[in-house]
């Protein structure tokens, strides 16, 4: 589903990520920790271009998005993306928040645009908020409507970037929540989170990065239980 | 001091019919400013340099020199070419439009970036273009903080409109001019201009305030 190879990335001088390389497997959760800085928002950004790429591949669904030929649009309804500030438009309602994207790229028309979009407010528990604006709702609610949104879009794969990490501490559950439906529903995830908790339950293989390299990957009773590397074990003994 | 109110009767209706084409005049130049002014923003923040240039050059040269020099240039120099005798309504405001047209362009752009990058990263994440991400998403948020300085434009540009004097062009100021050299008087004709500019920059305050007030109530933001 998504093939990482040699990837490399900078700003400036600084290399951010230095020799990325990753197979994730279709209906696949993976979910990748480290320290902060190690460059988790950058490799997961370069997934779908919000980064450009230094070096290296990415290919999404068999399409090569470093290809300059690629159509990085379309390439892109594929691949939902959900943010750590949830990024909600605020001045459209919680509906047209999520029609929005439907209507204006797939082109659906504006009524099956909402009825399909109360189908997924209904799944993430929110039908009652249809109409209201973003500002009116807490973190919890605002984070579960940017999934939404995101999945209204029908993506193959999901990616997060520490979705619960903005939330107060009572919120992230409800998220956790919708994102552990989602995995059992079979969509492909990858997931950089602290939550080592929800890794060990949904994801299928985790992923310790730290400056710029994946240093160790394993299911994530192998990661979490015995890890190989000392970074590994350093970080995780500070997290657990 | 004796204070001749019959100067001011006598001049009434050409000062009336001045303040006319003072309004026409700065809403003709606010109006294409308006959409030249995004064209120049939205080119200065091409991610292409040399696409930039050009903008870039515009803005610097009709924000760092005196409105006065261009209106000069313009009526004098330019408008002739297509045009003979050259009009000083048009000069002025075709001079009034491309000034503005510089100013605006940068309150368009302050504006535009002042809202959050988050906004176009999740528009483009969905699979918007640039351009529908800009429609769609930036630009009606933008709209809301450029209504305050595009009023403070507006204003400028209506009490600036008195260089169209200079031209000749037939505008508020110019029938001042014209009492005050009739009658080789100072203060009757110029106060009462004054006090006519007053009203009017002081009722567009009003309106704005007015706008501002509807925008933030129309919705949660
Ligand atoms: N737009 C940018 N311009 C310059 N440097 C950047 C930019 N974005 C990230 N960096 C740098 O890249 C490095 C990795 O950042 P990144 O955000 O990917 O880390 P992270 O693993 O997501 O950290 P965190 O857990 O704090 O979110 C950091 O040193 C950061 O300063
Ligand atoms: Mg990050």
């Amino acid at each position: 589903m998504i093939s990482v190879k040699n990837l490399k990335k900078s700003f400036g001088t600084n290399e951010v990520l230095k020799d990325i390389s990753l197979e994730v497997s279709p209906q696949e959760v993976v979910v990748v920790i480290g320290p902060s800085g190690s460059g988790k928002s950058t490799f997961i950004r370069c997934l779908n271009m919000l980064e450009t790429i230094n070096g290296g591949h990415v290919i999404v669904d068999g399409k090569d998005v470093t290809d300059k030929k690629t159509n990085i649009n379309e390439v892109r309804t594929e691949v939902g993306m959900v943010f750590q500030h949830f990024n909600l438009f605020p001045h459209k309602t919680i509906l047209e928040n999520i029609t929005l994207a439907p209507i204006h790229v797939r082109g659906l028309k504006k009524a099956e645009a909402e009825k399909k979009a109360k189908v997924l407010l209904e799944k993430v528990g929110l039908s009652e908020k249809a109409s209201a604006y973003p500002d009116s709702l807490s973190g919890g609610q605002k984070q579960r409507v940017a999934i939404a949104r995101a999945l209204a879009m029908e993506p193959k794969v999901m990616l997060f970037d520490e979705p619960t990490s903005a939330l107060d501490p009572e919120m992230v559950g409800e998220v956790l929540e919708v994102m552990k439906q989602l995995a059992k529903d079979g969509m492909t995830m990858i997931v950089v989170t602290h939550e080592m908790g929800f890794a060990r339950e949904v994801g299928d293989r985790v992923i310790f990065m730290d400056n710029g390299y994946i240093v160790e990957e394993n299911e994530p009773k192998a990661l979490f239980d015995a890890p190989q590397h000392e970074r590994t074990k350093a970080f995780l003994s500070k997290v657990l | 001091m004796d204070f001749r109110f019959d100067i001011i009767a006598d001049y009434m209706p050409f000062f009336l019919k001045g303040m006319g084409i003072t309004i026409g005049v700065s809403l003709a130049g606010v109006i294409v400013g308006l959409l030249l002014g995004l064209v120049i923003a939205l080119g200065k923040m091409s991610s292409n340099r040399w696409i930039q240039l050009p903008f870039n050059i515009y803005i610097n040269i009709f924000r760092g020199t005196p409105l006065l020099v261009q209106l000069l240039i313009i009526h004098f120099g330019i408008v002739p070419l297509f045009m003979s005798p050259s009009n000083p309504i048009v000069s002025l405001v075709i001079g009034l439009s491309l000034n503005a047209a510089a100013y605006i362009a940068e309150i368009f752009r302050a504006g535009i970036q002042s809202i959050d990058k988050g906004q176009m990263e999740a528009a483009r994440s969905l699979g918007m273009t640039r351009a529908q991400a800009m429609k769609l998403v930036i630009l009606p948020q933008a709209v809301k903080r450029v209504i305050p300085p595009l009023g403070n434009e507006f204003i400028v540009l209506l009490k600036e409109s008195s260089l169209g004097s200079v031209l000749a062009a037939p505008e508020l100021m110019y029938w001042g001019r014209a009492a005050a050299g009739q009658y080789i008087r100072v203060w009757e004709p110029y106060i009462t201009v004054a006090l006519i500019y007053l009203v009017l920059t002081l009722s567009l305050t009003y309106l704005m305030n007015y706008v501002e007030r509807r925008m933030s109530t129309d919705d949660q933001r």
